[in-house]
């Protein structure tokens, strides 16, 4: 385990290398469906930012000061959840208040963040690969711009593919499983230049 | 069958008392989506489309509102539409509010009456939704046939 | 082992508490929009506790804008200017809201939230929409599917309403009908009354309201209404009058009557009711009494498809073709038509009317279709 990397090439590697979305394929189903618009799939980017470093860093805290302490770290998987749910809960509140016309454009996409796997999957990596704990904020942070970074320019492929002729089998959920692949191939391309596992 | 909790608020539309005093179901338990599947698959098996029959059962009901309110004679059948005052929302739960409308048809060699709503055809023609079993204001595909062949001028 | 257990429960239970604690604090902090000031009209002014939509926000101080869903986004009716503090634009609201009104700042107030301090602009009129809690004195017959029913209110209360106008009345649950609905009917007594309401209400299969008008309500029950609304009323003029309207269509143009006898307007009245068979006519002593007391008014009932049994002697066919008829032999410069129906007979005797010199501004319906 490279447990002696900055934690800005974490962030950066998270980003573009190991890309949440595009190399682990984790957080794919709000991917797929907020995807059409660039100002929700950006509003829902920043949300699963802001969860995705919030979550880390409380997660890192509870996981280190008092689950490892207590000798009950096999309760990860419940206290994490519980964590994010509490988390979301929290950002609903704060989206609700602030910014009416977001909530009721996430919809049901703002609740289902909670079990995003991508969410469970960075606090657990963070877990997995001993991270310390600005390693831990930023890894979070850097996987929230990542998945950001995917679902915008998806959302900025579909908008300009709206005007375009696709063939009736493939719209919806068919192109965009494909252009995600094309995508992913494209990131590949980063790969080699830091390894952060 | 999972449904979420949007999908939840939209089945009570369809239960007696929120959008009309029956409802739209007439005590079917299955879900919405099973009943539109069942009758499009009865609809492709006689080879009719929810466009063709919404289109035919729009023209009666035009036809219809020419009598104001009295009985319009067709030859082989004859069509009474009354309207009432105010306009009712769909259950599907998108915007947008239709006439109450209703309409009466009576096909003289079956002697048989079958009876629609205006709300009735804006659902067969968005959503492919004929009416729970049972339920007031179905129209059976089956017998659609019946109905579709009539009036064809 | 046990004592493993409890540990690890008591441990769980700790860290979902101080989550659960946080998120009770949170939902105060974020759900708090404080005092916000509504300004009407630039010169009413209160301030309320935000939070709520605009329209249940103005239903709690007692300003009441016209409501046919209930708030629930698809009837249109509530819709009302906002010029400060309004947010930006829902996507609830949009299908319902024209460019033009958008562009003047127009929203609908059931979606719309008060979160901040907010000015609007609402018609002076909807300052005379109250509340009221009436007890049903009277149900009557008028034809087979048409009943009268009088709401007296109680001592304290009185009704101030012009002829033509109606009111919402609120149904009661009953049967499989959970919750209340509102329905618009128009006023049938004169407007001189002010201690009670009549309403024409005819029972429409699969009708919330009239069904349970016509088969749960009973004389000594209390029901509550909310009016009197809308913009349907005599206009004045010195061309004739002529009303066209069937059915329940009849209240308002009685209320208007009405006024005529009490106010001696010498215009001439000329009132077509359409119906299809004798069964369908009442309110007919009504009309005689009106005849006898209006000097120039005469009552023109026509049957579309009268039954052999019913030896009707009086007009035969639509109501477009004695209209027709008469339209042809007046001067229909100044003469302004009044109608009440569905929106299929309105539209078939406006094109009558227009071909025969009465233009779309001489022409009042009530709208509430």
């Amino acid at each position: 385990m490279m447990n002696n990397l900055s934690p800005w090439v974490i962030f950066f590697a998270a980003i573009f290398t190991g890309n949440i979305l595009l190399t682990y394929f984790l957080g794919m189903c709000s991917f797929l469906s907020v995807s059409r618009q660039i100002k929700t799939a950006v509003g829902l980017g920043l949300a699963v930012t802001f969860v995705l470093t919030i979550t880390s860093a409380l997660n890192y805290v509870v996981y280190y000061y008092i689950l490892d302490p207590l000798g009950i770290v096999y309760l990860r998987y419940i206290v994490f959840i519980v964590v994010i749910a509490a988390m979301v809960q929290l950002l609903e509140m704060f989206i609700e208040r602030y910014s009416e016309l977001l909530y009721i454009n996430l919809g049901i996409f703002l609740p289902l963040i909670t079990v995003n796997c991508a969410i469970l999957g960075v606090s657990l990596f963070m877990v997995i690969r001993r991270y310390t704990f600005i390693q831990s904020v930023l890894f979070g942070a850097g996987s929230g711009l990542g998945w950001l970074l995917a679902i915008l320019a998806m959302a900025g492929i579909r908008e300009k593919l709206n005007e375009q002729k696709i063939p009736p089998a493939l719209r919806g959920p068919g192109i965009a499983l494909i252009i995600t692949g094309i995508m992913a191939m494209a990131f590949i391309g980063f790969s080699g230049i830091v390894q952060i596992q | 069958m999972k449904q979420h909790p949007e999908e939840q608020n939209i089945r009570q539309n369809f239960e007696p008392g929120k959008i009309s005093k029956d409802g739209f179901l007439g005590g079917d338990t299955r879900h919405i989506h099973d009943i539109i599947r069942e009758d499009q698959r009865t609809l492709s098996r006689l080879g009719l489309s929810r466009e063709m029959v919404a289109q035919r059962l729009q023209w009666m009901i035009e036809e219809g509102k020419k009598g104001l309110e009295g009985v319009v004679d067709k030859g082989d059948f004859t069509i009474q539409v009354r309207w009432a005052r105010g306009m009712v929302s769909c259950p599907f739960g998108e915007s947008g509010l239709h006439h109450k409308l209703m309409v009466t048809v009576f096909l003289k060699k079956l002697t048989k009456e079958m009876k629609y709503t205006q709300l009735s055809v804006h659902m067969i023609a968005e959503h492919g939704f004929f009416g729970g079993k049972q339920s007031t204001y179905r129209l059976d595909p089956e017998k659609l046939g019946l109905l579709v062949e009539l009036g064809k001028e | 082992m046990v004592l493993k257990i409890v540990f690890t429960v008591i441990v769980l239970a700790g860290i979902n508490g101080v989550l659960a604690s946080l998120l009770v604090i949170a939902e105060r902090f974020f759900s708090n929009y404080g005092e916000c000031k509504i300004t009407i009209n630039g010169n009413k002014r209160f301030t309320v506790t935000g939070g709520s939509t605009l329209l249940s926000t103005l239903n709690v101080r007692k300003i009441f804008l016209p409501s046919a869903c209930g708030g629930k986004g698809t009837c249109g009716y509530c819709k009302c200017k906002v010029t400060d503090g309004a947010g930006p634009l829902l996507p609830t609201e949009e299908p319902l809201l024209t460019k033009e009104e958008i562009e003047n700042r127009f929203r609908l107030a059931c979606q719309l939230k008060v979160k901040q301090d907010i000015a609007i602009h609402i018609p002076d009129e909807l300052f005379n929409i109250k509340e009221y809690k009436a007890e049903v004195t009277l149900i009557k017959d008028l034809t087979y599917d048409i009943k009268l029913i009088r709401l007296r209110l109680p001592d304290t209360d009185e009704i101030h309403f012009t002829a033509g106008q109606y009111i919402q009345l609120q149904t009661e649950p009953y049967e499989k009908v959970k919750e209340i609905a509102p329905r618009a009917y128009s006023i049938a007594s004169p407007s001189s009354e002010k201690k009670h309401i009549d309403l024409m209400i005819r029972l429409i299969p699969e009708g919330i309201c009239t069904t349970w008008v016509h088969c749960y309500l009973k004389e000594g029950v209390r029901v509550g209404f909310t009016g009197p609304m809308g913009d349907f009323r005599l206009h004045e003029g010195t061309g004739e009058i002529i009303m066209v309207a069937g059915g329940s269509g009849m209240a308002p143009m009685v209320s208007i009557l009405d006024v005529i006898v009490r106010e001696k307007i010498e215009r001439k009245v000329t009132y077509f009711f359409g119906a299809v068979t004798k069964k369908d006519l009442f309110f007919m002593e009504e009309m005689a009494m009106f005849e006898r007391e209006i000097p120039n008014f005469t009552f023109v009932p026509a049957l579309s498809q009268p039954e052999p049994d019913d030896d009707w002697k009086g007009e035969v066919g639509l109501i477009t073709i004695p209209l027709g008829r008469y339209l042809k032999s007046i001067d229909a410069s100044v003469a302004q038509a009044y109608m009440c129906g569905s929106p299929g007979m309105i539209k078939a005797c406006a094109n009558i009317l227009n071909a025969n010199g009465i233009s779309n501004d001489r022409i009042y319906y009530d709208p509430f279709a």
